[in-house]
C-alpha cells in the first residue's frame, strides 16, 4: 500500500492499472444502491440523472483518478473504508459516514470505478 | 313576409335589374376601394381583405410562438429531472403557453376570422367600423409582440395563465412580471371587445338585403353568438385584472385573506370569464365546420335550426358552469352539484352539433379533401374531448383529476379537435377566396396526418399520467414513480405535432398569395356568397339573398351580381359605402358611408398598446405622455365620425333610394354605444358581486356608510345629469336658431352634474374615514368610486367635445347622432353612479 | 388513484370505470355512425342522414346517459368534507412553499404536538384532514388515499382519508404554488393503531439525541453548538432546546423521517449533510440558504445531530 500511495503522490498512476476490476461484486447493485442512499445529493454521479449535489466532488472520471477526497490512494479497499466510514480516514472531511454494509459498499465502489472520463 | 321596418318586399322583385349600367362604374368603384399605393398604405388599410389577412397572420404567428415554447416544455419533460430549462424559465414559460394560446391566438384567431369572412359572407362591402377593427388589430399586434418579448428578458409572468392570487399578489410576485401579464391582458380585453362589438353590429346590421335570419350562414350566427358571450365574459375578467393591479400597485385588499378579501373572488370572477372563454373559441369554429362540412359533403347541414339552438343553449349554459374549476376548493355540496349538473349539460348542444356534422355527411358524399381530413379529424378528437369533459364533471372523479396531467389531456383533446382542426379546416378551405393559389392538397394530407396522429401520441398518455399521480404544472418530476415513459411518449408526439405545423407554415409561403386582384375562387364548391366573383370591394352588387346556400340555389346569381344587377353596383358618391339593413329582416334601411385609409387609428392603437406597456416598467410620465397622445389621436379620429351628406337619399339600385344619414336606434353607432354601455354595466354589476361577496367573507371588518342624506344628495345629482342629458337631445330636435348652442350648454351641465355627484359620493365615504386600503369594504367601495369616476372624467371630456363640435359648427339638427350617444352614455354614468351609491350606502347599511 | 388503498379512493375508482366505460360506449356509437356516414353503404348512410339522428343520438341519447350518470355522481359523492365530528381523529396540514406544516389535534382541536412533511396515520380508520395555508394557495393530494383539497389562505377545509393497511403513501402538492412547486411533496405513514399510538407518543416528547455508532455522542454535541452558533434556531424548533423559529419545519425528531425536502431525498446523514451545504441546488428557489460557509466537520456534525433526533 506505501507503494500504491508513493505511486499516486507521483501522480504518475499508469493507465493500464485501470479500471480496477472487483471481485464479487455487481457495479448494477451499485448504482440502485447509490440512488437508495441519495449520494447524488452531494455528489454529481454520471448515471444518476437526479439529484446533481454540488457540495461534494464530482464524480466523472472517478475511475481514473489517482486519489480519493485528494489525499487517499483510489484503491478498492481505501474506497470501500471511506464510503462507509469516511471521517475515520480524514476527521475534516463534510462527509458522514454511510449506512452501507460491507457488501453494499462494494457494490458501490465497483459503480464507482465503472465511471470513466468519458 | 311582415315588412320589420316599411321597406315595401315587392321592390326585391326588381332585381335583378335588365338596363345596361352606366359606363365607368366599375372602374370608379375599383378606384374607390383601391389597395395600398405606397409602404405605409399598407399599415394605414382598413378594407378587411387586408386587416383580417394580417389578423389571422398575427394570430396564426402567436400559435407557433406559443407552440415553440410548448415543444420546449415537452423537451424538458422527456425525462425525470433534467436540466434543459431552470425552474424559473420553466415556470414563464408554462404561464406564457398557456396565456399566449388562449389570449393571444385562439381568441383574436376566431375574431379575424369573423373580420375576415364575415363581409364576405353577408354581401357587405366591409364591417360597418373599419377603423375600430384596423385599432384592434394594431393595439393587438403592437401589444402583443411586446407582451411576448417580456419572455426574452425573464421578465415574462410565471404565475400561471389564471393567475391566482395570493401567488400572484405583491408578497409572492414582488417583480413586475405580474404586471405585464395584468396589463398585457388589458388591451388584449380592449381589442377583444372592440373586435365583438364591430361583429354584432355587424352580423345584426349590414346583411345583404333578404338575408333574413333563417337565411343567415351558420359561421355568422356563431360569431354573433361569440361576439356576444364576449361581451358578457370579457367584463369579469376586466374587473379581475383591475382589481388584483389595484391590489399590487396600491395595497388594497381585494383578494389578501388578512384584511376581509379572499383569494377565492378572482376565482369566481376569473372563470365566470374563463369557462365561457373554452366556448368562446369553440363556437366561431364550430360555426365553421358547420359552413365547410357541407361544401365537403356537397348537401345541405342537416338540422340547421337544430345547431343554431345548440349554439345557443351553449352559449347560455357555458355561464353557469364556471365553478366547475373549483371542485376541489372546499365549496359547498349544494354548489358542487348544480354545477356538476350544469356542466353536463353543457356537452348535449355539443352533442347536437356534432351529430348535425355526421348526418350531414351521411346525407351527402364526403370528399376526402384536406378541409375535409380536419373537419372529420377534429370531430373524433373533440369528442374525445368531450367524453373526458363529462368524467371531470362529475365531482368524485375530478377529486382526483383535478390539476393532474388527465386534465391537461382533456383540455388539449377540447381545444385542439374544437377549435385548432377546425381552424386548419378553415384555413384549408377559405384560403382560396384570399389567396390567387390554393394551399396544396398533397402536403395537406401529410401536414393533417402528422398531426392527427401528433396530436393523439402526445396527449393519450397524459391522461394515463395523470391518473398516476403527476400534477399540472410542474417543471420537473422525480424518477421512478413510472411518468418516466408516457412522458418520454408525448414528447415525441409533440415534435411530429410541431413538424406538421412547420410543413404548413412552409406551404404557407410557398402558395399564400393574398391582396391580388384575383382569387383562386370556388375550388371546394362552397354555397355561400364569399364564393362569388369579388374584388377588393366585396361584391360587384349585393345581391337580393332568397336562400341560406345562395350559390347553390339562386342560379344565374354570379352573372348577375357580376354584372351589378343588384343593389349597390357601383359607388354612387365616390365614397366607399355599404348597405345598412334591418336586424331581423335585413330591409335596407340607409347607407352608411365608410372611411378612407388614414393614420390615427394606428397612432391610437400604438400609443394604447404603449401606454400599458411603459406603465408596467413604471416609467409613469413617459407612459401618461403615450395615453394622453393615445386620447388625442382617438378624439382625432373620432372628429371625423358623423358627417352627413348634401344628398338625403340616393339610389342604391333599381330606383330603391335610401337616406344617407339616419340617428337613433337603427343607425349602426347607437347599437355599437349601447353595446359598450352593457359591456360597462356588466362591469358595475360584476362589482357589486365582489361587493357582497367580500361582505359575506368578514362582515365583521365593516363599518357603517355616511349619512343618508349624502346618499341623497348623490341620487338628485345623477337624476339631474340624465334630466339635463334629455333634454339637451330635445333641445337639438327642436331645431330652432339657438338649439345648438343650448344642447351643447345643457350636455356640458349634465356632464358637470355626474362629476359633481361623484364628488360628493367620494368626499362622503373620506369622511367617514374609510380608506381603501385597510380593509375589504373600503377597497370595494373606493373601487366601485375609482371606476364611477373614469366615467365620471369621460362625461366631462365628452360635454367638452361636444362644445367644441357646436363651436365648430360640426352640429345641427340634422345631425344629431354625436348627441344622442352622449346623451346615452350620461344617461348610463348616470344609473350607474346611482347603482353604486345605493348599493354602498344601504347594504349592509349601519 | 389506479391504486387504491383506501375507503375514500376505491368509490372514485369505480366512478372512474363507470365513466370509462360509458366514455368508450359513446365512443364507439359516434365513431359507428361517422363509419356509416363516411363509408356506409347508400341505404344505411339515407337512415343516418336527417335530423332524426340528431334528436335521437345528438339529443335524446346523451340526456338518458348523463342523467343516470349525474344520478349516480350526486349519491356517491362521498360525505368527506364535512367538519370534524366528536371521536375523529383530525390533523392539521398546512401549506407553505414549499413544504408541509403538521400538527395532530386532540378532540378539541388543540395542536398536541407539530411535525412537518409527513402524516403519520392509524390505519383503517377516517382521519379528519384540516387543511390551511399559510401564504398561497396548495392542494393536497395522496392519490392512493383519495381526492384532493385546496388549502386557500383565510379559509379551512376538511377531507377525510383512510388507510386500509399500514404502509407509506406518496403524495404531492397539487395546486400550482411558485418556484420549486414541483418538488413539494410528502409522505403519509399509516400505522397499525397501536403502533400509531406509540409513535404519537414518541413523538411528543421533546427532543434527545440518540447516539450511534455513525454518530457518536462527541461528534452530536459539537453539531448541536454548530446548529446553536450558525443561526438555524432563527427557523427551526426543536422541542426541549432554545430553537424556537418558527419560519421552516420542525425539526425535533427529524431523524425519524421517512425524507428530506418535503419528500424528495431519502433521510440519511449523508443527504442531510449535502441538504444543508447546499439546498439550494436540490431544490432549487427552496426558502432554506445554502450553508456552504460551514467547514466539512461542522456540516458533518450538525447531520450527525439531526440524525440522532429519532
Amino acid at each position: 500500500m506505501a507503494g500504491a500511495l508513493a505511486l499516486a503522490l507521483c501522480a504518475c498512476v499508469d493507465k493500464a492499472d485501470l479500471p480496477r476490476p472487483m471481485v464479487q461484486a455487481d457495479p448494477a447493485a451499485g448504482l440502485a444502491v447509490i440512488e437508495d442512499v441519495g449520494c447524488a445529493a452531494c455528489h454529481k454521479i454520471p448515471g444518476v440523472a437526479w439529484p446533481e449535489g454540488r457540495s461534494g466532488s464530482n464524480l466523472a472520471g472517478f475511475g481514473a483518478r489517482p486519489l480519493i477526497a485528494g489525499r487517499l490512494p483510489n484503491q478498492p479497499d481505501v474506497l470501500i473504508r471511506w464510503l462507509i466510514d469516511a471521517p475515520s480516514m480524514d476527521p475534516g472531511t463534510a462527509m458522514p459516514p454511510m449506512p452501507l454494509t460491507q457488501d453494499q459498499a462494494r457494490d458501490v465502489a465497483a459503480y464507482l470505478y465503472t465511471i470513466d472520463e468519458d | 313576409m311582415s315588412s320589420e321596418t316599411g321597406f315595401d318586399p315587392e321592390l326585391y322583385k326588381r332585381f335583378p335589374t335588365t338596363e345596361p349600367r352606366p359606363e365607368g362604374e366599375l372602374e370608379q368603384l375599383e378606384e374607390v376601394w383601391c389597395g395600398p399605393r405606397r409602404p405605409w398604405e399598407w399599415i394605414t388599410a382598413i378594407n378587411n381583405n387586408y386587416i383580417g389577412v394580417y389578423y389571422v397572420g398575427a394570430a396564426m404567428l402567436f400559435f407557433v410562438l406559443a407552440g415553440v415554447l410548448a415543444l420546449l416544455m415537452r423537451t424538458q419533460l422527456a425525462l425525470p429531472m433534467t436540466g434543459f430549462l431552470a425552474q424559473e424559465t420553466y415556470n414563464q414559460i408554462f404561464t406564457m403557453h398557456g396565456t399566449v394560446m388562449m389570449f393571444l391566438f385562439a381568441v383574436p384567431a376566431v375574431e379575424a376570422l369573423g373580420v375576415l369572412l364575415l363581409p364576405q359572407m353577408l354581401g357587405a362591402r366591409d364591417l360597418p367600423f373599419p377603423r375600430l377593427s384596423a385599432y384592434a388589430f394594431w393595439a393587438y399586434l403592437v401589444g402583443g409582440l411586446c407582451f411576448f418579448a417580456s419572455l426574452f428578458f425573464g421578465l415574462a409572468p410565471n404565475g400561471g395563465w389564471y393567475m391566482y392570487p395570493p401567488l400572484t399578489s405583491m408578497a409572492y410576485s414582488p417583480g413586475i412580471n405580474a404586471d405585464f401579464w395584468l396589463l398585457g391582458i388589458g388591451f388584449i380585453e380592449i381589442s377583444a371587445i372592440a373586435g365583438a362589438i364591430e361583429i354584432i353590429v355587424g352580423v345584426l346590421k349590414t346583411r345583404a338585403p333578404g338575408m333574413t335570419l333563417d337565411k343567415l350562414p351558420i359561421f355568422a350566427w356563431a360569431m354573433l353568438i361569440f361576439a356576444c358571450m364576449i361581451i358578457i365574459a370579457f367584463p369579469s375578467i376586466i374587473l379581475s385584472t383591475l382589481l388584483l393591479e389595484l391590489e399590487r400597485a396600491l395595497g388594497w385588499p381585494f383578494f389578501d385573506a388578512a384584511k376581509g378579501g379572499d383569494p377565492m373572488l378572482w376565482q369566481h370572477l376569473f372563470w365566470f370569464f374563463g369557462h365561457p372563454e373554452v366556448y368562446i373559441i369553440f363556437l366561431p369554429a364550430a360555426g365553421a365546420m358547420s359552413t365547410l362540412i357541407p361544401a365537403v359533403a356537397q348537401t345541405k347541414l342537416v338540422g340547421y335550426r337544430l345547431v343554431v339552438l345548440a349554439m345557443l343553449a351553449t352559449g347560455f349554459i357555458s355561464f353557469g358552469v364556471w365553478a366547475h374549476h373549483m371542485f376541489t376548493t372546499g365549496m359547498p355540496q349544494i354548489s358542487i352539484n348544480y354545477f356538476s349538473a350544469a356542466s353536463m349539460a353543457v356537452s348535449v348542444p355539443a352533442g347536437v352539433q356534432v351529430f348535425a356534422w355526421i348526418a350531414t355527411l351521411a346525407a351527402g358524399k364526403m370528399r376526402f379533401n384536406t378541409p375535409g381530413l380536419f373537419a372529420v379529424g377534429g370531430l373524433v378528437i373533440f369528442v374525445m374531448g368531450g367524453l373526458t369533459g363529462v368524467m371531470v364533471a362529475m365531482v368524485p372523479f375530478d377529486w382526483q383529476a383535478h390539476d393532474s396531467y388527465f386534465i391537461v389531456a382533456h383540455l388539449h383533446y377540447v381545444l385542439i379537435g374544437g377549435m385548432v382542426f377546425p381552424l386548419f379546416a378553415a384555413i384549408y378551405y377559405w384560403t382560396p377566396m384570399s389567396s390567387s393559389r390554393p394551399l396544396s392538397e398533397r402536403w395537406g394530407k401529410w401536414i393533417f396526418w402528422l398531426m392527427f396522429v401528433g396530436h393523439n401520441v402526445t396527449f393519450m398518455p397524459m391522461h394515463l399520467t395523470g391518473l398516476m399521480g403527476m400534477p399540472r404544472r410542474v417543471y420537473t418530476y422525480l424518477p421512478e414513480r413510472g411518468w418516466d415513459l408516457p412522458n418520454m411518449i408525448s414528447t415525441i408526439g409533440s415534435f411530429m405535432f410541431g413538424l406538421a405545423v412547420l410543413l404548413w407554415v412552409v406551404d404557407m409561403i410557398r402558395n399564400f398569395r393574398p391582396f391580388g386582384n384575383k382569387d383562386a375562387g370556388n375550388v371546394f364548391g362552397g354555397p355561400g356568397l364569399e364564393w362569388l366573383p369579388s374584388g377588393r370591394y366585396s361584391l360587384r352588387s349585393v345581391p337580393v339573398i332568397k336562400s341560406l346556400y345562395p350559390v347553390w340555389d339562386q342560379p344565374d346569381l354570379a352573372r348577375d351580381v357580376e354584372a351589378g344587377r343588384y343593389f349597390l353596383p357601383g359607388a354612387p358618391r365616390g365614397e366607399r359605402e355599404t348597405i345598412v339593413t334591418s336586424p331581423l329582416n335585413a330591409e335596407p334601411q340607409y347607407l352608411l358611408r365608410m372611411p378612407r385609409p388614414s393614420s390615427w387609428y394606428v397612432w391610437a392603437a400604438i400609443f394604447t398598446a404603449g401606454f400599458f406597456l411603459i406603465l408596467t416598467i413604471q416609467a409613469y410620465l413617459a407612459s401618461v405622455i403615450s395615453g394622453v397622445l393615445a386620447l388625442y389621436c382617438i378624439l382625432k379620429w373620432c372628429w371625423r365620425l358623423d358627417r352627413p351628406h348634401p344628398q338625403a337619399t340616393v339610389d342604391i339600385g333599381g330606383g330603391v333610394r335610401v337616406p344617407t344619414y339616419v340617428s337613433g336606434p337603427s343607425s349602426h353607432g347607437w347599437w355599437a354605444m349601447v353595446i359598450t354601455l352593457i359591456v360597462a354595466g356588466m362591469v358595475a354589476l360584476m362589482a357589486g358581486f365582489s361587493y357582497i361577496f367580500l361582505w359575506s367573507r368578514r362582515p365583521d371588518l365593516w363599518q357603517a356608510p355616511p349619512e343618508l342624506s349624502s346618499l341623497l344628495l348623490v341620487i338628485a345629482l345623477m337624476a339631474a345629469a340624465g334630466l339635463l342629458a334629455w333634454l339637451s337631445v330635445k333641445a337639438l330636435a327642436l331645431d330652432r336658431p339657438r338649439s345648438g348652442m343650448i344642447a351643447a350648454v345643457l350636455m356640458l351641465l349634465a356632464s358637470l352634474a355626474i362629476l359633481g355627484g361623484w364628488g360628493v359620493d367620494f368626499t362622503a365615504w373620506w369622511g367617514t374615514g374609510l380608506r381603501p386600503d385597510v380593509n375589504s369594504q373600503g377597497a370595494t367601495v373606493f373601487g366601485l368610486l375609482a371606476w364611477q369616476g373614469m366615467f365620471a372624467g369621460i362625461c366631462g371630456l365628452m360635454g367638452l367635445f361636444a362644445l367644441a363640435r357646436w363651436s365648430f359648427g360640426l352640429l345641427s339638427p340634422q345631425r344629431p347622432s354625436t348627441y344622442q350617444l352622449i346623451a346615452l352614455f350620461i344617461g348610463f354614468s348616470a344609473a350607474q353612479g346611482v347603482y353604486a351609491a345605493v348599493l354602498t350606502y344601504l347594504f349592509p347599511g349601519g | 388513484m389506479l391504486d387504491p388503498a383506501g375507503p375514500f379512493a376505491g368509490p372514485i375508482q369505480t366512478v372512474a370505470w363507470v365513466l370509462f366505460v360509458m366514455a368508450a360506449v359513446v365512443m364507439v356509437v359516434v365513431l359507428v355512425a361517422l363509419g356509416v356516414a363516411l363509408f356506409g353503404p347508400r341505404k344505411w348512410k339515407r337512415r343516418v342522414g336527417g335530423e332524426r339522428l340528431i334528436w335521437i343520438a345528438g339529443l335524446a341519447f346523451p340526456v338518458v346517459v348523463l342523467t343516470g350518470l349525474l344520478i349516480y355522481g350526486l349519491t356517491t359523492t362521498a360525505r368527506v368534507a364535512d367538519a370534524p365530528k366528536a371521536g375523529e381523529m383530525r390533523v392539521r396540514v398546512t401549506g407553505e412553499m414549499w413544504w408541509w406544516r403538521v400538527a395532530y389535534l386532540d378532540d378539541q382541536g388543540r395542536e398536541i404536538v407539530q411535525d412537518a412533511n409527513e402524516v403519520h396515520i392509524p390505519a383503517g380508520q377516517p382521519v379528519v384532514f384540516e387543511l390551511e395555508s399559510a401564504d398561497v394557495i396548495h392542494s393536497f393530494w395522496v392519490p392512493r388515499l383519495g381526492g384532493k383539497t385546496d388549502m386557500i389562505p383565510g379559509r379551512r377545509n376538511f377531507m377525510r382519508l383512510q388507510a386500509d393497511a399500514p404502509g407509506t403513501y406518496g403524495g404531492q402538492c397539487a395546486e400550482y404554488c411558485g418556484g420549486p412547486h414541483a418538488l413539494m411533496g410528502l409522505v403519509v405513514v399509516a400505522h397499525a393503531p397501536d403502533d400509531y399510538a406509540a409513535w404519537l407518543e414518541r413523538q411528543s416528547r421533546p427532543a434527545a439525541a440518540v447516539p450511534s455508532a455513525q454518530g457518536p455522542l462527541a461528534l452530536i454535541d459539537q453539531g448541536r453548538n454548530v446548529f446553536a452558533a450558525s443561526g438555524c434556531a432563527a427557523c427551526h424548533t426543536i422541542r426541549g432546546t432554545e430553537a424556537n423559529g418558527l419560519a421552516g419545519p420542525d425539526l425535533t425528531h427529524v431523524g425519524s423521517r421517512q425524507t428530506l425536502g418535503a419528500g424528495i431525498l431519502p433521510n440519511n446523514q449523508g443527504t442531510m449533510a449535502g441538504w444543508i451545504s447546499d439546498s439550494q441546488s436540490l431544490k432549487p428557489g427552496n426558502r432554506m440558504p445554502s450553508y456552504a460557509v460551514l467547514a466539512g466537520q461542522d456540516v458533518r456534525a450538525v447531520a450527525a445531530y439531526l440524525e440522532s433526533l429519532k
